[in-house]
């Protein structure tokens, strides 16, 4: 990290945890059955195993995820498989209850 | 420009592999193999002797199978009724599943036991689970061929996962190819011969027919017992009814059907206080055994075991435990149970209250001396339960320790998923080691889990703990105004159990994660 400045606090708090050598402390919670651990922050949990680090209100920027496949196992990935899910809702801010689940349910 | 390119270009052959998967009208029901010949080989080429490209290579379990139909008709546009994606969903589960010893470990995915931290090894676990359960993995079998091409397919259809954490430290695609293809092939392979055993010794589903005594614990509700009575009909399916108690007396009653895969993968739908129910269990030498849960809230479940009429066993006794120097009440499920039971050193037996082979009732007396620890219970020549005496709870932990619960409702699409907790309290044993006493009624409430939830006001915003029964119901999904900038009910939380021992409240404490909804949500997770 000689050459990066973090700038903001998330930033701030990895850069703390790196340089106290608290990353290994990565909490069992990141590995719960179906849970995205990674991809920066996770969907469900952040690197600390809180949800102080997410980014939330997911609402914000949703698609800047969803779009690129970000976290395609929680969230219907648009570039690839459902370019047509926000159809009903081009601005995750205030369209977002018209995001529908995925998974083809028997009727 | 590059990505209306690629997808002018993909346009073209998806147009033909659309037009030959959508089917013309049929009345009569089709049958597994003629869909896969009529509808599947649209897009599968045929290799002989009936197999197809792809298809005729994996192996997996019923949720396996129709998790990869439901993908072909969101990825591949495939058009099938849902009547005949079930047939097509049980003719490959049947022929192409999974032995029950394959299933081993991993059960907890298909019973939609969400809470369970998983424990996969390395490199699975940064490479593949690190995205989906562990579970998804193993529960399929594949040859190196096949483990390859789900590598390259995930490459094609997520290209940012090599951008991912845990991706770009490394070359995600050439370890995925050289490493995880061999090891997954040898780990989880398409041969093997625990499936081409189990294809010739699995018993007919019609030995299921029959009464079945069983024996469930719901949290927040308690435990029950009953009887299930199974009626066989054609093609491994049933009707099912259930007429059973909770402890407290009220009904636990219901009617609907059920289906075996794979000669041992019962699916059930049960109809319990207007409550569609789903039962996966696991179906084993006169034993049932797995999950009920609410179908639309499938955090909401109870703990399953069942034992066929004709079998002899002892499924379990309710409440599990007794206090040295009082007297209880005691139930025993089973089946095929005769005579007084017992239960160990210093327990006595006052009086029979119930006695059938499927239930005994019994009214026992714990000596004030009697050694705190576990003891053995039997009925005749059954055994293989045991009874917990105590006298003090030394410890009370939280069932589950950590815990995801999730926003939802407010209109959108995704319900809530509630936080649902035991509290267990375990005694020191004269031995000086821990033991599980059981269940016990506790008043529950929430905590900030660290500075920054009590900062952010997480209890205040992220949901409700019911302080008599530990369900905690969660937020509303959507950005909340009230809210540091408007972020979601999300909360990083303590969950405090409180029993009453004797007058001395001890406390136990858990860790629940609130957090947002998904949107794909399939059977495995």
């Amino acid at each position: 990290m000689k050459h990066l400045k973090p700038i903001n606090n998330k930033a701030l708090k990895l850069d703390q945890a790196a340089e106290e050598n608290r990353i290994e402390e990565v909490v069992a919670m990141n590995s719960v059955a179906g849970c995205a651990s990674t991809t920066d922050p996770g969907w469900e949990i952040d690197a600390f195993g809180g949800v102080s680090s997410l980014c939330q209100p997911m609402e914000s920027d949703l698609y800047g995820c969803s779009d690129p496949c970000w976290w395609p196992a929680q969230v219907p990935d648009m570039m690839s498989t459902f370019p047509d899910w926000n159809k009903d809702a081009q601005s995750s801010g205030d369209g977002w209850r018209n995001l529908g689940t995925v998974f083809p349910d028997d009727k | 420009m590059k990505r209306t390119l690629r997808f002018a270009s993909a346009g073209g052959l998806l147009a033909v592999a659309v037009g030959l998967a959508v089917q013309p009208q049929v009345s009569e029901a089709r049958e597994g193999k003629q869909i896969l010949m009529e509808t599947c080989q649209g897009c599968h080429l045929p290799e002989g002797n009936d197999a197809l490209s792809r298809i005729s290579h994996q192996r997996k379990t019923p949720e396996g199978w129709l998790m990869t139909i439901g993908r072909m008709q969101t990825m591949h546009q495939l058009q099938i009724s849902d009547e005949d994606r079930r047939t097509l969903v049980k003719y490959l589960a049947d022929t192409q599943g999974l032995a029950p010893s394959e299933t081993d470990g991993v059960r907890y995915a298909l019973e939609r036991r969400l809470n369970t931290v998983e424990n996969i090894e390395e490199p699975t676990q940064q490479m593949c689970a690190r995205c989906h359960s562990g579970a998804r993995i193993a529960l399929q079998r594949r040859p190196a061929q096949e483990w390859e091409r789900l590598v390259h397919f995930h490459l094609g259809q997520w290209p940012s996962l090599e951008y991912q954490a845990l991706s770009r430290d490394r070359d995600w695609f050439e370890l995925a190819k050289k490493d995880m293809v061999p090891l997954l092939a040898q780990k989880y392979p398409f041969d093997s011969k625990a499936w081409s055993d189990w294809q010739k010794s699995m018993p007919k589903s019609a030995s299921l027919a029959g009464d079945w005594s069983f024996s469930g614990h719901l949290p927040g509700r308690g435990e029950l017992n009953g009887v299930m009575k199974v009626t066989a009909e054609d093609g491994d399916r049933f009707k099912v009814s259930l007429d059973g108690q909770y402890a407290d007396g009220k009904p636990f009653k219901g009617e609907g059907s059920a289906v075996l895969y794979s000669g041992y993968e019962w699916r059930g739908t049960v109809t319990v206080d207007g409550v569609s129910m789903r039962q996966v269990l696991a179906a084993n030498n006169g034993q049932l055994s797995g999950r009920m849960f609410d179908k639309a809230h499938d955090e909401r479940g109870l703990d399953f075991t069942a034992a066929q009429q004709g079998s002899a066993r002892l499924l379990a006794v309710q409440p599990g435990y007794v206090k040295a120097g009082s007297e209880s009440e005691l139930t025993l499920v089973g089946s095929g149970l005769s005579g007084t039971p017992s239960f160990g050193k210093g327990v006595e037996v006052v009086e029979v209250l119930d006695n059938t082979p499927q239930r005994i009732r019994v009214k026992v007396k714990a000596a004030a001396d009697a050694a705190s620890g576990l003891q053995e219970v039997s009925v005749g020549t059954l055994g293989g339960q045991q009874l917990a005496v105590y006298r003090e709870i030394a410890e009370v932990k939280v069932v589950p320790a950590f815990s995801v619960a999730r926003v939802g409702d407010n209109g959108g699409s995704t319900p809530k998923v509630q936080g649902r907790f035991d509290a267990e309290a375990w005694g020191q044993g004269a031995d000086g080691k821990a033991y599980r006493i059981g269940v016990f009624p506790a008043k529950w409430r929430v905590e900030p889990f660290d500075e920054r939830a009590r900062e952010d006001e997480d209890v205040r915003f992220a949901g409700v703990m019911q302080a008599d029964t530990g369900v905690f119901t969660p937020g509303d999904a959507g950005p909340n105004p009230a809210r540091k900038m408007s972020t979601n009910n999300a909360g990083n939380l303590k969950v405090i159990a409180a029993v009453d021992d004797a007058g001395t409240a001890r406390t136990g404490e858990g860790q629940m994660i609130v957090t947002i909804q998904r949107w794909n949500n399939p059977p495995i997770p």
